[in-house]
């Protein structure tokens, strides 16, 4: 059973790598399964079994990342005494180092999300299933070990920092700085500011005006931050929610 | 594709927030009078708190204000003075992302042992220990950003500085320690400066350590480790009259030592951080970040100059050669004589002094009060002169004051035949 699963680890992990090399360079609407299957040197029928649409093959890709990163975070050493932000800046940016080289790969996934196309962000909410788990596991250990006080909306923040990671990941797929500095900057700066609210009573003091400068400060850095900003509405939405505390 | 914002609001807000105090401050204190003291304190505490928002260039900027801005009051002083230590520092997730990026693997990927948590700040950056080969580093690691963040950060500070210091002469300043820093952001300068500082070292007390080139990028700085004490583990220690006038000594002469060799360059960053005391009487120079070179030209005039003021030549014989230095440009003879007797020579006699004799005590010599007392009262003189000072001279008195201010807190003895023997040396061979 066991051989069967890590073969079948196997053959996705070949058509994944193929898709991205196609999709590179033939671009997501002029790769056909059929010719990743060949690149892949699997059969036709075996890549719809694994991938029934190209925009699954999409979204697997996107978990599989998570995972690999999580895996490297989960082999540095002393993790465990890493403090909640040091944690999650280490999972960031080991995802944008797995992506740095299907950096073309991401964005073409980028453009697709942000523009008028099929792929739907909130079907990409199906892929952070990985990221949501590990950021909630390393919050409620750093909750239990005193780094913050327990943090009224708790449950909706993994979400909220998977949307933040989302953003991440959008600037730095723009960002032409050397090294990316200007994205390590970014996150070391933006996770300062995380920290510190986490760490302040600002959420759990959030009067309604709080909450409402807050918010209103968020949502309007998101709308700066697509160029459609339609297709962002579904966060906006739910971060209304969070915020309205319904 | 390009639009990241690069926005300066927040290092601007945190100014503008600090200016908006201190000018409260000041009004409060028109309208109500009070303790003149006590508002320079809080007004310190205000200009600290910004400037600890502004990461590891304000420290840099504090040592240069420190030295080179004395007519800033002295509780404020002494404010920025402890920011030195009070840099936020690079957390460990980005220390092993800035080391990935620099070269090219993690940390633990290409040393024995590193250290994630830096065991000592640095300029723009902070110092972590590592092993690799076998042997001990320290390894200097850059602020990502820092860069970009100096132009802000100085032009910030000018406004800060601005309430406080009357005419041009902060402009001057503040643009001499921005071009110190943006040369201070290429650590394969530095390394240079290193391997240069060790070849042409030709005291066997002084120690310059080696530097791992591989390791070493213009943002990672890969020094050898030596095991030695700072300045004040040294006192802790409770070394000897002996011991500290014979470091003291050793440091100034290396001063002129290195400004009298063939490139006639100094170590020109008299931070007591930049030296770690050694075994068996050896005293390591580290950060080579700030050096000065002079020529050829002008050094021969500094050393005729100083050989003239050690001797107490005559006035006339002094003012055609700080005349050829650029340090006076007065119209006739006459102003340009009253110049140097009312403005330069009361600063000359202070900072000549521990070289006149063969035995001057720092201790209980008061003597950075009286050189920043002594700035204070020509400041208010009129001349045409003033804030047109060769910036060679400048640089090097700024230095030796350094030094000075070092020995003071070390309470040294200072023989000043070695320098003589040096400066007499050198003009000998030179004119």
């Amino acid at each position: 059973m066991k051989v069967t699963q890590s073969a079948k680890e196997k053959t996705k992990l070949k058509i994944l790598n193929a898709a991205v090399d196609l999709i590179t360079i033939k671009g997501f609407e002029n790769a056909s399964l059929r010719e990743i299957a060949k690149s892949a040197g699997v059969s036709n029928p075996t890549i719809y079994n694994y991938f029934p649409t190209k925009q699954k093959l999409l979204y697997a890709y996107i978990e599989q990342k998570h995972k690999e990163a999580i895996e490297a975070i989960s082999k540095i050493e002393g993790f465990d005494n890493f403090s909640f932000r040091e944690q999650l800046q280490s999972l960031i940016e080991s995802e944008l180092e797995l992506y740095l080289e299907d950096r073309e790969f991401v964005t073409q996934i980028a453009d697709m999300v942000f523009s008028n196309s099929g792929l739907k962000i909130n079907l990409l909410y199906d892929t952070n299933k990985e990221f949501i788990e590990v950021v909630k596991e390393m919050l409620e250990v750093a909750i239990e070990a005193n780094e913050f006080e327990p943090i009224p909306f708790s449950e909706h923040l993994p979400l909220l920092l998977w949307d933040y990671y989302i953003m991440v990941v959008s600037y730095w797929l723009k960002d032409d700085s050397e090294n990316f500095e200007n994205t390590t900057e970014f996150i070391d700066h933006s996770l300062a500011l995380i920290e510190s609210i986490l760490r302040s009573d600002i959420i759990s003091k959030a009067s309604t005006l709080g909450s409402f400068l807050f918010k209103r400060h968020i949502l309007s850095s998101l709308n700066k931050f697509t160029s459609t900003k339609s297709h962002f509405d579904g966060i906006k939405k739910r971060l209304t929610k969070v915020f309205d505390n319904e | 594709m390009n639009n990241i914002p690069t926005s300066k609001i927040g290092r601007g807000a945190v100014v503008g927030k600090a200016a908006v105090k201190i000018g409260l401050k000041k009004s409060k204190r028109a309208i109500f009078g009070g303790d003149k003291k006590q508002n320079n304190e809080e007004i310190a505490d205000i200009i600290f708190e910004a400037l600890s928002h502004l990461k590891g260039v304000s420290v840099k900027i504090a040592q240069h204000i420190a030295l080179g801005m004395p007519f800033l009051p002295d509780e404020i002083v002494d404010k920025i003075s402890k920011s030195f230590n009070q840099i936020t520092p690079i957390n460990r997730a980005l220390i092993r992302k800035i080391i990935k990026t620099e070269l090219g693997s993690y940390p633990e990927e290409i040393f024995e042992e590193f250290e994630l948590e830096p065991f000592a700040a640095a300029s723009l950056g902070q110092v972590h220990k590592a092993k690799y080969k076998g042997k001990e580093y320290a390894i200097k690691v850059q602020y990502p950003g820092i860069g970009k963040s100096i132009n802000s950060d100085m032009a910030m500070l000018k406004g800060v500085l601005k309430l406080f210091a009357k005419g041009d002469r902060i402009e001057h300043v503040v643009k001499e320690v921005e071009d110190r820093l943006k040369e201070e952001l290429d650590y394969t300068k530095e390394a240079k400066n290193y391997d240069y500082f060790r070849e042409q070292n030709g005291n066997s007390n002084i120690i310059i350590p080696k530097i791992e080139h591989s390791l070493s990028t213009k943002r990672v700085l890969a020094v050898e480790f030596l095991d030695g004490l700072s300045l004040d583990e040294f006192f802790q220690s409770n070394p000897s009259q002996e011991q500290i006038n014979f470091y003291a000594n050793l440091i100034l002469k290396n001063f002129f030592e290195t400004l009298h060799s063939k490139a006639h360059t100094i170590h020109a960053d008299p931070n007591p951080g930049n030296f770690l005391f050694l075994k068996n009487s050896k005293l390591a120079i580290i950060d080579f970040g700030c050096i000065k070179s002079v020529s050829q030209e002008f050094l021969k005039d500094y050393s005729l100059l100083h050989q003239l003021l050690i001797e107490r030549a005559d006035d006339k014989e002094i003012v055609p050669i700080y005349e050829r230095l650029n340090m006076i440009k007065e119209p006739t003879k006459e102003k340009a004589l009253n110049y140097y007797q009312e403005v330069i020579k009361p600063l000359d006699r202070i900072y000549i002094e521990p070289l006149f004799s063969d035995n001057f005590d720092f201790k209980d010599s008061n003597f950075s009060k009286r050189g920043f007392e002594a700035i204070k009262e020509v400041q208010n003189k009129q001349y045409t002169t003033v804030g047109n000072a060769s910036e060679e001279i400048l640089f090097l008195d700024r230095s030796l004051l350094g030094y000075y201010a070092m020995f003071e807190k070390m309470g040294a003895k200072i023989d000043g035949k070695a320098i003589k023997e040096i400066i007499i040396n050198y003009n000998g061979i030179n004119l």
